[in-house]
């Protein structure tokens, strides 16, 4: 650890009272070691932040020394982390150019700060209490827990919520943008939470379909999670032409592992390619969602393709091969109709149309449990 | 887009949208007219679907370049992708069809200005005596 300074100016007397930097390691490397990984990068880390904070140690006041190790140990982190960035992105480079910060910098740390501080005026007293106790003072969730009298995991999962409320606060002040309706900060709270099931009970993939400020800022918000491999299930987002193909073969994809025949493959990939079409031409945005149902009474795949675009007037009218809208071709519907077992439609006028379609396989997906070493039964 | 003496190649790809296909139409129809041209093979060999709109675009580009006054052959559809089409319910119009490339260009050098009213594919059949179409 290296020896102690010997009574610089204005030090705390540590020899009596037990060195408060001492005092400090197990908070610093707490905090450390909840964000870093490598346990010797950790160790560097927590070093470097003693250091630091010893060398500063008399001009900071006792109350205040825990909040600095825990800002000097986090800023570290990040130091880290974009120096590892960066060495990685210019590792071809013999000269790194980009080696101070740019000359904004300053400007857009002053902005953030208040962008920051904006979002969290915007929550409760209680969720900021136990957000800054925790990032700012370094306390942890067993202690927090126990001021509160609550279980450490219900501490962990109200500041999980709390952030997730934070970040959707501090897009819209970023943004400086009013959400127009009251959908809109519930929509977007289940979004930066990543709660699946608090989404589709809000619905919030139909709220997307109309609503352009939330499509915006949802786009940031998706990008934080990691993507979640749902191999039943595939989500495609149609606005233009390419996301026809795109549909196509991701349905090709889930209806392959339902284990049906390539012809089969092809005659799905047919439907669908004919209701986005459908989609791109009148709505202009919609969303398709192909699933894999693999239950012991079923086996195949459902096609769920809805749209907020003008919705059909007569649905028996637009049933009929020949009708059309466009260009002499029919709307597709029929059509796909005639290659799915299963077919639907359900539109209102000025809201939107709704496409549900269902294609079954005649034998079952997985090796029938009957069968023995002698061969398939009997 | 290839031209083998007076007879053009066009392969289509999948995943054309309006304005690429607005192109494609474009350049066979102009390529048509330079030099003479008797006849067009459309390779839809690598495409995976032909659905309605597909369809339809095939077709136009089978009027335009018979204004022109040359021939078509299609050639290439897979059999699921033929399996499919029959299904939807849409075809080629009076389009005139073939296995592959070089069958194609067998039926345009051969039987030019087929009868617009035959099917596609039995014209073949009848005159080649091969099966038009391998499944």
């Amino acid at each position: 650890m290296g020896d102690r300074p010997s009574s610089p100016p204005g030090s705390v007397d540590s020899d009596r009272e037990g060195d408060p930097i001492v005092e400090l390691i197990p908070l610093i490397r707490r905090v450390v070691a909840a964000r870093v990984r490598d346990y010797q990068l950790v160790d560097d880390l927590v070093q470097e932040t003693l250091a630091r904070v010893m060398a500063a140690r008399h001009r900071i006041e006792r109350d205040t020394l825990a909040p600095y190790a825990v800002t000097t140990a986090r800023n570290l982190i990040i130091a880290v982390g974009q120096g590892t960035d960066r060495a990685r992105r210019k590792a071809h480079l013999l000269v790194d150019g980009a080696a101070d910060p740019p000359a904004d910098h300053d400007l857009l740390q002053e902005e953030e700060t208040s962008l920051v501080g904006l979002a969290l005026a915007r929550l409760s007293p209680a969720e900021r209490d136990v957000l800054l106790a925790h990032e700012v003072e370094g306390t942890g969730t067993a202690e927090l827990a126990a001021r509160r009298e609550v279980s450490p995991g219900a501490i962990a999962a109200q500041l999980n919520r709390t952030r997730a409320k934070l970040r959707v606060e501090y897009l819209l002040a970023d943004g400086a943008v009013v959400p127009p309706t009251d959908r809109c900060r519930p929509v977007l709270f289940a979004l930066s939470t990543g709660d699946r099931r608090r989404q589709r009970e809000l619905d919030t993939a139909g709220h997307l379909l109309e609503c352009d400020c939330c499509l915006e800022l949802s786009v940031t918000l998706f990008d934080r999670r990691p993507p979640v491999e749902v191999a039943d299930e595939a989500r495609v987002r149609v606005t233009v032409d390419a996301d026809v193909v795109t549909a196509r073969q991701k349905g090709r994809e889930i209806a392959a592992r339902a284990g049906f025949t390539p012809t089969e493959l092809t005659v799905i990939a047919t439907a669908i390619s004919e209701i986005a079409r459908n989609i791109v031409k009148f709505a202009h945005r919609g969303e398709i969602v192909i699933r894999m149902i693999d239950e012991p009474a079923r086996c195949g795949v459902t096609v769920v393709a809805r749209d907020a675009g003008p919705g059909i007037a007569d649905v028996s009218d637009a049933m009929q091969d020949g009708y059309s809208t466009y260009r002499g071709l029919g709307l597709g519907l029929p059509g796909a109709r005639r290659l799915m077992d299963e077919f639907d439609v359900a539109s209102e006028i000025g809201k939107g149309t709704t496409v549900t379609m269902a294609k079954w396989r005649n034998r079952p997906a997985a090796i029938p449990s009957k069968m023995t070493s002698e061969g398939p039964p009997r | 887009m290839l031209r083998i003496g007076g007879y053009l190649i066009a392969s289509l790809h999948t995943g054309l949208d309006d304005g690429q296909l607005a192109s494609f139409r474009r350049a066979i129809v102009d390529e048509v007219g330079r030099g003479e041209t008797r006849g067009v093979v459309i390779d839809l060999g690598a495409v995976d679907v032909l659905d309605s709109f597909a369809c339809f675009a095939v077709w136009q580009i089978t009027q335009m370049v018979g204004l022109r006054g040359a021939d078509t052959v299609v050639v290439g559809v897979a059999p699921d992708v033929a399996f499919a089409m029959v299904k939807l319910g849409v075809d080629l119009g009076n389009a005139r069809t073939a296995a592959d490339v070089d069958e194609g260009l067998n039926v345009l050098q051969l039987h030019p200005h087929a009868d617009p009213g035959t099917r596609p594919g039995c014209s073949v059949r009848q005159i080649t005596g091969k099966a038009a179409c391998r499944w």
